[in-house]
């Protein structure tokens, strides 16, 4: 090609339709948001040496983020822990981050609490929540002297037989379901606490004289916009144990308010940007810091804990796809193909990227659907947006994507991608690329069907 | 006399109008200062960017859901191509992001004048109980609800008929529980949660537009009461009146919430009882009602945003109407072109 | 290349503002946009049109190829050709 022709920008016609006649529109593309490196290491450099897709962690944004979230309740309330939700993320050395910066870890499952036990996290400073813990798993926690909070009351029963064989009082935590003035209200886990659930419960904990209470645990939802929820979860839960003190003579040593606040992700359905919509996590700890103080008495601080896991390591995670193909559909919008999909952002269901390119792309912005690999019609990360013209090759990087992705992601016809940390300049791999082996490392092939 | 450079969004004068005409149409006619004003339009269709008489020039700008970075640089490219002193924001969807970014939008050199984020949140329909009690106002029942259970038990307590209402847009009067139900589902599906119930009141429907100075004055205000609406509910003919309660509680609101920029109050009078069902944090679409009987409002708003003392308005005269009408024009396509192309006019 | 008039009649301004005055339906495209609706409208062959894109533009035959016919794939579905 010779130096003198023009530089080539892809064609493109647009219908124009009443109310829809706004070249700027809703379109992410309007700023053409152009992201050229996550944390000085260039998009390029990165998939030249990993592949793609790729999921990216940036650990500076990890530490930034836990500690500014320490800080905003550390200078309201003098005895705040923050415990790593797993399930958010349970990469080990995401893991490794989150107790270097002195976070406990909280878990919903075995397999969870069998992973902080290899990472090096002793038992008491693991908090084990979840409806589903096996009595071997019980009798392990129990040993170790991990925190258990109860979900149910078949697991007082299974505590109980646990305490019985080890001969051993356990100390227990129980998880209260309450009205904090939100919706939807999560009445699935635990007791509920304006029906006299919760107290039956702590009754039924007393009568067996097996256990001992000392803890009240409560997650209220998920992406909480209202910060003032808390207030009245966190007013609710001493207020409790102060009746639970005054009528049994039950001391309550610590209030674990869960996890629940949002991250700088677009919920579907919502209208307003989250730079917008979602508040700074000050406005929360103040709110759960006023609730506290309202009703603590004077000079009690019991140890509160958070479990919050999106609102600290969304923003932190970047997924690098590429344009593998595109075609253009019968109702005139554009097609592309991606090497990620659903299979690696699960959470696509219910949240709308950040969609960046690796570089600036010229031409007007037409309607687009970003598709992934897999051959199911439900494979669509991103409808409805206004794109420019992308030829095969283009990068995009879709953010942000460290919550749940990583965990929720399935094995599902291709091959889970390299997971790599950025720290400083430096790259390393924290999850291989999978291979076949992975996927045959569990299978056996009785010796009447092998083929050759 | 040096140009005075405003940007005024919600230029669609169509049959569900925005107030962003009324407002350029007040400040073109106060000749004392030269205003040059920016239309800022959501779509190419938009009928104010055809109205050169009012609307200088006009410019698409991204929607709120564009998010906070797309929005400031469209708006820092007007300033530095067209110029802009001020913003006037007219639309409630835009209110959060201009609250949000006033400080920003200061630096530049760019002024608002808006509630701050405290009195915006308080107005909000969940708190109208409070506000009332403080002006010396009554409240209509009302409940917050989000679950069918919730909506079930709030019109059993405030008694049929409610009005079923979002917490941004549409409210829509239910007599029987089955109506509410599908009101609320019709609410929840477009705008989300939390709906409102309110206690349907029964009388004259008043409505007091006015301006704040964030320091407990109220610069100017006109009571109207609405005699026809169109099918969507538009104000079609009013008239100017004079309710001493109604009055002496607006100024009452103003001192004690201290509020600052547009405001409208959304009232219903029954004999000598004022109840309030809403504030507005805006104009509304109807406010060169109150510029036609004297009491320029925009121009208050623009003096105050710019840091110029404003007198108290001098009292209207009750009894003037309001006659809205249609009107059409013909023009070529350039314009149009060139919004569709090119973003601006 | 099979025209018809719809495409024909079109007309198109300097800044890619298209209008069809039969149908008063308006398009906008950008340049490239416009070299190939103004070659169609000449009925210039597809083969003809890819000469002319690489003639004047700096990309490759091949891509040259994926865009006119995804272009035509695009006029389709608007109906203006068929």
């Amino acid at each position: 090609m010779t130096n003198n022709k023009k530089p080539y920008v892809k064609p493109t016609i647009i219908k124009l339709q009443s109310g829809l006649m706004n070249k700027f529109g809703v379109s992410p593309y309007y700023a053409r948001k152009v992201r050229s490196n996550i944390d000085g290491v260039s998009i390029e450099e990165l998939t030249k040496q990993f592949g793609s897709p790729l999921f990216v962690f940036s650990e500076k944004t990890i530490r930034n983020t836990i500690r500014e979230a320490k800080e905003a309740f550390a200078t309201r309330y003098p005895n705040v822990t923050f415990s790593w939700s797993y399930k958010t993320n349970y990469i080990d050395a995401i893991n490794a981050i989150y107790h270097q910066e002195g976070s406990i870890a909280e878990v919903v499952s075995e397999m969870e609490y069998d992973k902080a036990r290899k990472l090096g996290i002793s038992g008491e400073n693991i908090i084990f929540n979840g409806p589903h813990k096996s009595i071997p798993a019980l009798k392990k926690a129990v040993q170790e002297g991990a925190k258990i909070h109860i979900d149910h009351f078949d697991e007082i029963d299974d505590l109980e037989t646990v305490a019985a064989e080890l001969n051993k009082e356990i100390p227990v935590a129980i998880r209260l379901n309450l009205d904090s003035g939100i919706q939807p209200q999560w009445s699935r886990f635990g007791f509920n606490l304006e029906s006299g659930q919760a107290l039956d419960a702590v009754r039924r904990i007393n009568m067996g004289g097996k256990l001992r209470l000392n803890g009240l645990h409560c997650h209220i939802g998920t992406f909480i916009l209202e910060p003032n929820a808390y207030k009245t979860q966190t007013e609710k839960m001493v207020k409790f144990a102060y009746e639970l003190e005054d009528m049994l003579g039950i001391s309550i040593e610590y209030f674990d308010i869960g996890g629940g606040f949002p991250s700088k992700s677009k919920l579907k359905g919502t209208y307003l940007p989250p730079d917008v919509s979602v508040p700074p996590i000050d406005n929360y700890a103040e709110k759960i810091s006023q609730g506290l103080f309202n009703a603590l008495k004077p000079g009690h601080f019991p140890k509160l804990y958070l479990e919050t896991g999106r609102g600290l390591i969304d923003e932190a995670g970047y997924l690098i796809t590429t344009v593998f193909a595109s075609k253009r559909l019968p109702d005139g919008r554009k097609s592309y193909v991606l090497d990620a999909g659903v299979n690696l952002l699960f959470t696509a269901t219910w949240y709308k990227f950040t969609i960046e390119t690796d570089r600036e792309m010229q031409g007007l912005g037409e309607p687009a659907l970003l598709n992934g690999p897999l051959c199911m019609n439900i494979d669509i990360l991103d409808e409805g947006s206004m794109l420019p013209p992308m030829k095969r090759g283009t990068r995009l990087i879709l953010s942000p994507v460290g919550a749940y992705n990583v965990t929720q992601w399935m094995q599902f016809i291709e091959y889970r991608p390299a997971v790599v940390l950025i720290n400083e300049n430096q790259v390393e791999i924290i999850r291989e690329k999978e291979d076949l082996s992975d996927i045959l490392r569990r299978e056996r092939l009785p010796k009447r069907l092998r083929l050759a | 006399m040096d140009d005075i450079f405003v940007a005024v969004t919600g230029i669609n004068a169509s049959d569900n109008p925005a107030p962003g005409i009324g407002v350029a149409r007040s400040l073109k006619e106060y000749t004392s200062l030269n205003f040059k004003i920016a239309g800022l339009a959501y779509d190419a269709m938009e009928p104010g960017i055809y109205m050169d008489w009012l609307i200088d020039k006009s410019f698409l700008i991204p929607y709120p859901a564009a998010g906070y970075k797309a929005i400031i640089e469209r708006i820092l490219y007007i300033k530095h191509t067209f110029g802009l002193d001020v913003i006037i924001p007219t639309l409630d969807s835009e209110l959060p992001f201009y609250i949000k970014s006033r400080r920003e939008l200061e630096l530049h050199g760019i002024k608002t004048f808006l509630p701050s984020d405290e009195q915006f949140r308080l107005r909000s329909k969940e708190y109208i109980t409070s506000i009332a009690a403080q002006s010396g106002l009554q409240a209509p029942k009302q409940a917050v609800v989000t679950s069918y259970k919730e909506l079930v038990t709030a019109v059993q307590e405030i008694g049929l008929p409610v009005i079923v209402k979002g917490t941004l847009y549409k409210a829509y009067r239910a007599y029987s529980i089955e109506e509410a139900m599908s009101y609320f589902s019709k609410i929840v599906a477009e705008w989300g949660y939390p709906v409102i119930v309110q206690q349907a009141v029964n009388g004259e429907e008043i409505n007091v537009i006015g301006v704040g100075d964030g320091a407990g004055n109220l610069s100017g205000r006109v009571a109207v009461k609405k005699m026809s609406v169109t099918e969507l509910g538009k104000i079609w003919t009013g008239v100017t009146i004079h309710h001493p309660k109604l009055l002496e509680a607006t100024q009452q609101f103003v001192a004690t919430s201290r509020w600052q920029g547009a405001f409208e109050m959304e009232c219903i009078v029954e004999q000598d009882k004022v109840y309030l069902i809403e504030i507005n944090p805006r104009f509304p679409a109807w406010v060169y009602f109150a510029t036609g009987v004297g009491v320029n409002l925009p121009v208050m708003l623009l003096k105050l945003a710019l840091g110029e003392n404003v007198e108290s308005a001098e009292e209207y005269e009750a009894g003037k109407l309001y006659i809205r009408y249609t009107n059409e024009q013909i023009c070529d396509m350039a314009n149009f072109q060139n919004l569709v192309t090119r973003g601006e006019s | 290349m099979n025209t018809n008039n719809r495409i024909a009649r079109l007309a198109i301004n300097e800044e890619g503002f298209v209008f069809d005055p039969q149908t008063g339906e308006s398009f906008t495209v950008n340049q490239t946009g416009k070299v190939i609706l103004k070659a169609l409208m000449r009925s210039d062959s597809e083969e003809s049109i890819i000469l002319q894109l690489t003639e004047q533009f700096a990309l490759s035959p091949q891509e040259a190829q994926a865009d006119v016919r995804d272009f035509i794939h695009h006029l389709r579905a608007y109906q203006l050709i068929y």
